[in-house]
């Protein structure tokens, strides 16, 4: 896949798959990053993830609090806040309509 | 680069790029985590020093994070009706300045426009030809280059320029090197300053400048060969001194820094001006 | 007093870092030496003088220009101009007492039948007055070079000059040829004495007036005032 296509798809919903996984619970950057690229975002590196975070955090859709970890090192967990579920219903639902647009012109022009 | 220096870079570009300590902190041990846990080189996955730095502090919003004003204090300096004519050509049309404690006064103009010539006035190493200038306290001047000692090391010239503020060889030296981190620079003991690139000695230059700290500094565009994080360590160590109640006077022709000065000195004269 | 020492120091290490200067103007004087020993022994002695006294005045003119940039910053740190040119002639002397050690010894162990007193007399006389010599051409002449010329000039004046003739008392080196003539001759106590005034004469002259070119070049500028 075109990488530089892919990095410009990937900034426009980042924020989006973040909130979108912090709903199913607490979780802390490098598990993040795993989780991404189970889900077949490729390897989503630190340098970007990172400022995502801060970002969310600054604008309250996350908290953040250091936990020391059972094994490891202390870890911060990130934690989806009340305006954060309510910002990502919303543009979860705008995400759909718009994926479901592009699917459908894309699917018209493969058709003819 | 190893995990260690890799985080040191990111801890000193952070405070450049005006990130607060506590908060470099966090992003710090945050990446360090990460690093452990990936086991991951640091520009793999986090890319240079400074672009993440930049990354973060662009993710932060608003640049502008230095402390809330102050009170400007008493008046340091105050020159009055300055002239000076070069072979008929008036250079600086009385000229009135006024800078108080705590405030950093911008002098701009185009080239020729006597920003330089007005503040050799200032410092007295040049006479007006119409005009006075009162300082109240003591003076530091950092010409736009020379300045230095070709054959003298950097703390050789910290322990004479500290010996005229009455201050022993080991306070100058401290001192002199603690200017010196503050533009992320550690001057190597032994090496003449003829053997320092130009930035190089433009930092030395500074922080002679600062040295024994005088209450009025005039700084004739000392960022010449600065690269641009050491730029950004300038203006950080200006802010410093204006935080600590000096009175600061920096040529400058470059307008981006404008909104984080108290007083702008526009020397360009009206019928030159460019709309 | 601490302000002087430490514009001493700092003279003194600028000096003893010019390596390649510093060589020159250690074999300078050999050469001139060298040159007279064959035909006259005592024209030697008068020639190493004169070569001493050159190079530590064209040293103190370099020294000199190269102090220009940064004396006014001393200045403005604190430093009166008397600090700053005291600082720098006794740096000065101190080079020239270093140049001219070996050259005593050399005259020590080469010649024979001659007042080492008297010589040691001009060597000091020498230093004393090379130093304010060469630091007020650079404090009244723009550029090393015109610098440099004059020196030349005022050496080569004094060599082939007739040292009764009255005009060559006015060089700045007249001494060193009265006083050698006492030292190598023999001749009676006049010729001492009359050098060792000239030479005093000289020597507080020129220091007094380096002195004065340093207060007015770094003076306080009477638009300026501090409260």
């Amino acid at each position: 896949m075109d990488q530089e296509r892919r990095a410009q798809w990937l900034r426009g919903v980042l924020d989006l798959c973040v909130l979108a996984l912090l709903s199913r619970g607490e979780s802390y950057g490098y598990q993040l990053s795993q989780a991404l690229r189970a889900h077949g975002l490729g390897a989503v590196q630190g340098g970007t993830l990172y400022p995502v975070l801060l970002r969310l955090q600054r604008s309250g859709l996350v908290s953040a609090h250091w936990r020391e970890g059972e094994t490891g090192p202390a870890r911060k967990y990130y934690r989806i806040s009340p305006a954060g579920s309510e910002a990502l219903r919303t543009a979860g639902t705008d995400w759909t309509a718009f994926a479901a647009s592009v699917g459908a012109i894309l699917s018209e022009e493969q058709m003819r | 680069m190893n995990h260690h220096a890799w985080l040191a870079a990111l801890t000193g570009e952070l405070r450049r790029h005006g990130v607060g300590p506590d908060l470099t902190g966090h992003v710090v041990a945050e990446a360090a985590t990460h690093l452990r846990e990936s086991g991951e080189p640091p520009l793999r996955v986090f890319g240079p020093p400074e672009a993440y730095a930049r990354a973060v502090a662009d993710s932060l919003g608003g640049p502008d994070l230095r402390p809330p004003r102050r009170q400007p204090g008493p008046v340091r300096l105050a020159a009055q009706g300055v002239t000076k004519r070069y072979r008929g050509r008036t250079v600086l049309d009385r000229v009135d300045l006024t800078v108080r404690a705590g405030e950093i006064a911008a002098v701009v103009g185009a080239n020729g426009a006597g920003k330089s010539t007005f503040l050799r006035i200032c410092a007295g190493m040049l006479s007006p030809d119409a005009g006075t200038v009162r300082v109240h306290g003591t003076l530091g001047y950092c010409p736009q280059d020379g300045g230095t000692a070709e054959f003298l090391d950097p703390d050789e010239h910290f322990v004479l320029v500290g010996a005229g503020r009455g201050l022993d060889r080991g306070a100058a030296r401290r001192s002199g090197r603690a200017g010196a981190a503050a533009l992320d620079w550690a001057p190597p003991a032994g090496t003449q300053t003829r053997h320092l690139s130009g930035g190089t000695r433009q930092k030395l230059n500074l922080v002679l400048a600062g040295l024994g700290e005088p209450d009025v500094l005039l700084l004739d565009e000392p960022y010449q060969g600065f690269d641009r994080g050491t730029y950004l360590d300038f203006w950080h160590e200006v802010w410093r001194w204006r935080d600590a109640g000096k009175a600061i006077v920096v040529v400058t022709h470059l307008l981006n820094q404008l909104d984080r000065v108290d007083i702008v000195l526009d020397l360009t004269t009206p019928g030159e001006r460019r709309a | 007093m601490t302000k002087i020492l430490v514009v001493a120091e700092s003279a003194l290490r600028e000096l003893l870092r010019r390596r390649s200067v510093l060589l020159i103007l250690l074999l300078l004087p050999l050469a001139f030496y060298l040159s007279r020993r064959g035909d006259y022994l005592g024209q030697s002695i008068r020639f190493v003088c004169l070569g001493l006294g050159w190079a530590l005045s064209t040293a103190a003119l370099f020294a000199g220009s190269a102090a220009r940039g940064m004396e006014p910053r001393l200045r403005l740190s604190g430093y009166g101009s008397l600090h700053l040119v005291l600082g720098r002639l006794l740096a000065l002397w101190t080079v020239g007492v270093l140049l001219s050690a070996p050259y005593f010894v050399l005259i020590l162990v080469d010649q024979h039948d001659v007042r080492y007193g008297a010589i040691a007399l001009i060597m000091a006389l020498t230093v004393a007055v090379a130093a304010p010599f060469g630091l007020l051409l650079s404090a009244v002449l723009p550029r090393e070079l015109e610098g440099t010329l004059v020196l030349l000039t005022v050496v080569g004046l004094q060599m082939v000059m007739n040292p009764a003739n009255n005009i060559t008392r006015a060089l700045p080196f007249w001494f060193s040829r009265e006083i050698g003539t006492y030292a190598i001759d023999h001749t009676d106590g006049g010729y001492l004495s009359r050098g060792l005034t000239q030479g005093v004469a000289v020597a507080v002259t020129l220091t007094v007036l380096v002195a004065v070119a340093g207060a007015v070049r770094l003076r306080q500028r009477r638009h300026l005032r501090f409260a």
